[in-house]
């Protein structure tokens, strides 16, 4: 039996083979580093909600406080997800035989709390304070996006370290008088510029941000 | 800013064991079985230590937290800066950085980091009392002492929003709070005016293995003088 030759052909391939040894590495950093960032992974996380709840109806074309449900935000590091009850509220009168609204009803008849998908999870060796954020005039749309516009709410930041840090090293972009921290559609009054509002609130709220590992980590 | 430190009284500690026991629920500390115990793998981040003496009438007690120094000898050699002395003076530990490599806890003279030699267990009835502002440290990272610095963040955070500087008191640890002969006291060293610096001024004041240089920020006020 005659051993294997590749065909004579195949000579063409031969320069690529260097090409191919360089890019490849290069191709396989560039694959990971991009394919398994937190911008990549977990910005559009998108679930289906045990009930079609859209924000975009409450809070942007009904004008709800982002309070309202979310009632221990301003006290608490956790933003309290309602209750059923609380959706009772107004679902008495409104809408009460939409079937959409079935496992609501039955969440306030019997206490069962209704399972909602948690959309902007941080890891469990994270401790955020939502009080701490909007005390300093850190606006809810900061990480959480146009909530207002949502009918299913996304993900829309990476809500990783680098980027919590990107604010905490130079917050003046990201701060707004603290009475609009609920208003989504905020912008700095005509003729000036978000950094300049930002520095001197900066300076006023008394704010200095904080980097030590053990802020956050405990 | 403000460096926090801690002073304890030894004339005034009855070795009761409370501020142990305090730290360890606080602090969500595993509990020792007794085959860790004759390895010496027993964990508590703030030890009793006693110490019998011939000629004197009592044993004497030494309530041993990590010490929080000024020059760290665990940050000298941690490769992966997963310990760090943070701005206010507290050596914090971060366990999700941790390798797991020990040199921080063989370069401690005070041997006040533990080593978590598996994954912590506690018994079913105990789980609902565990602190949820402090992580369950995993299998293979280092922890010790942290002055309960998750309290200072709440303090912190509640002193922001009320737009004040915190107060004398308001942040301290759960093994100050429990001492029943106020042994432990606890504050701003940098504060002329507070009780812990007014108390590590005084002749009685001594800091374990000075001579290191490791400028500690627990100091102990000597029994007698």
């Amino acid at each position: 039996m005659s051993l294997f030759h590749f065909p004579r052909w195949t000579d063409v391939f031969r320069p690529l083979m260097g090409l191919a040894a360089i890019g490849a590495p290069v191709y396989l950093t560039v694959l990971f580093y991009y394919g398994a960032s937190p911008k990549t992974l977990a910005v559009g996380f998108q679930p289906i909600q045990p009930v079609p709840f859209s924000h975009a109806v409450h809070a942007g074309d009904l004008g709800m406080d982002c309070r309202y449900c979310h009632s221990t935000v301003e006290d608490s590091a956790h933003a309290a997800v309602p209750t059923a009850s609380t959706c009772m509220n107004c679902h008495e009168r409104i809408l009460p035989d939409s079937p959409k609204l079935l496992p609501v009803r039955e969440a306030a008849r019997n206490g069962e709390p209704l399972e909602w998908l948690r959309v902007h999870d941080l890891p469990d060796y994270v401790y955020f304070n939502h009080s701490a954020h909007l005390s300093k005039g850190v606006g809810c749309v900061e990480c959480h996006g146009r909530v207002d516009r949502m009918d299913v709410v996304t993900q829309e930041q990476p809500l990783s370290m680098g980027w919590c840090l990107d604010c905490h090293r130079n917050p003046d972009e990201r701060i707004r008088p603290k009475d609009e921290v609920t208003n989504m559609g905020w912008e700095p009054p005509a003729g000036e510029y978000r950094d300049e509002i930002g520095a001197e609130l900066v300076q006023s709220y008394n704010i200095h941000p904080r980097q030590d590992c053990s802020t956050c980590h405990r | 800013m403000s460096k926090w430190g801690m002073v304890i009284d030894l004339a005034a500690c009855t070795g009761c064991s409370s501020c142990t026991v305090a730290c360890k629920s606080e602090n969500n500390v595993p509990l020792s079985d007794p085959t860790d115990i004759e390895a010496s793998r027993s964990f508590s981040w703030l030890q009793i230590m006693k110490i019998e003496e011939e000629g004197h009438g009592r044993a004497r007690y030494l309530p041993r937290p990590c010490m929080h120094c000024d020059h760290p000898l665990c940050v000298l050699v941690c490769p992966v800066e997963a310990t760090r002395l943070d701005k206010d003076g507290i050596v914090s530990q971060i366990y999700d950085r941790c390798i797991g490599c020990r040199y921080c806890t063989n370069n401690c003279p005070y041997t006040a980091k533990y080593f978590n030699w598996h994954t912590p267990v506690w018994p079913e009835e105990m789980m609902q009392g565990l602190n949820p502002d402090v992580s369950i440290r995993p299998k293979g990272v280092v922890e010790k002492c942290t002055f309960c610095h998750h309290r200072l963040q709440s303090v912190t955070d509640q002193a922001g929003a009320e737009k004040r500087e915190i107060r004398e008191g308001e942040f301290s640890p759960a093994c100050k709070e429990v001492c029943p002969t106020q042994a432990i006291h606890f504050g701003d060293l940098e504060d002329p005016n507070s009780t812990v610096s007014k108390l590590a001024g005084t002749n009685r004041a001594f800091k374990e293995l000075e001579d290191l240089g490791t400028e500690p920020k627990v100091i102990y006020l000597r029994e007698d003088f």
